[in-house]
């Protein structure tokens, strides 16, 4: 999970390590689902999130694609 | 993981705020009276239920996400310290994780150029043109956290 300055950067970068492109989202986006994914990690009472609950929180940010299912498909 | 466990990994994360880095396990042992072999276990049982991540063959603290404590590109200056994140999204979580506001200073994975991000109020308030790329699948994050 890396940032990269623009469209050509990335490019480059995929095709330099031989990497299959995977998600790309834009530093909003990503800030704002970091803010909800982890704004309660230092809660004294933390328990795990469910599956259902982290799929979730990325479903609200419109990340419904294959590439998000945090199950293995069946 | 049983009520130790969870004990163990708010005492972990206290400590991470408190002092900059996780506890060893024998601190963590010497703060809840009881001997290192049964802290070991746990923080075995933490890193296998995804709660903290442990460097391969080792009891010491790798990942407290969104915390890292070897080094990567993605600093950030929030809540009075400068932290290390483990990938883009961490680095952004760190802020969140404190409640606090942070700034990020980070590189391009490409070209290495230094780029810089700021939150505020949850808000980016710097960086908004910066790209994030995630490779791998969200259902196969955990095959390989390092890597992911």
């Amino acid at each position: 999970m890396v940032f990269l300055r623009s469209e050509e950067h990335l490019q480059r970068w995929l095709s330099e390590g031989g990497y299959a492109p995977g998600a790309t989202l834009t530093a909003p986006t990503l800030n704002e689902l970091a803010r909800i994914w982890w704004w309660s990690r230092l809660d004294p009472g933390w328990r795990p999130r469910t599956v259902e609950v982290s799929q979730a929180i990325l479903d609200s940010l419109s990340l419904t694609s294959d590439f998000w299912q945090l199950r293995q498909p069946q | 993981m049983d009520a130790l466990d969870f004990d163990v990994r708010r005492h972990v994360y206290f400590s991470v705020v408190a002092n900059g880095r996780p506890p060893t396990t024998a601190e963590t042992a010497q703060a809840f009276g009881t001997e290192e072999p049964e802290i070991a276990d746990s923080y075995r049982r933490l890193h296998d239920a995804h709660a903290l991540v442990l460097f391969a063959d080792s009891t010491e603290i790798w990942m407290a996400n969104p915390f890292c404590f070897a080094p990567t590109p993605h600093r950030v200056t929030a809540g009075g310290r400068i932290w290390t994140g483990t990938c883009c999204w961490d680095a952004l979580g760190i802020p969140s994780a404190l409640h606090t506001d942070g700034e990020i200073s980070t590189e391009c994975a490409c070209c290495g150029e230094p780029l810089r991000l700021a939150v505020r109020d949850g808000e980016l308030t710097e960086g908004a043109d910066v790209l994030c790329h995630i490779l791998v699948p969200a259902c196969r994050w955990w095959d390989d956290i390092g890597f992911t």
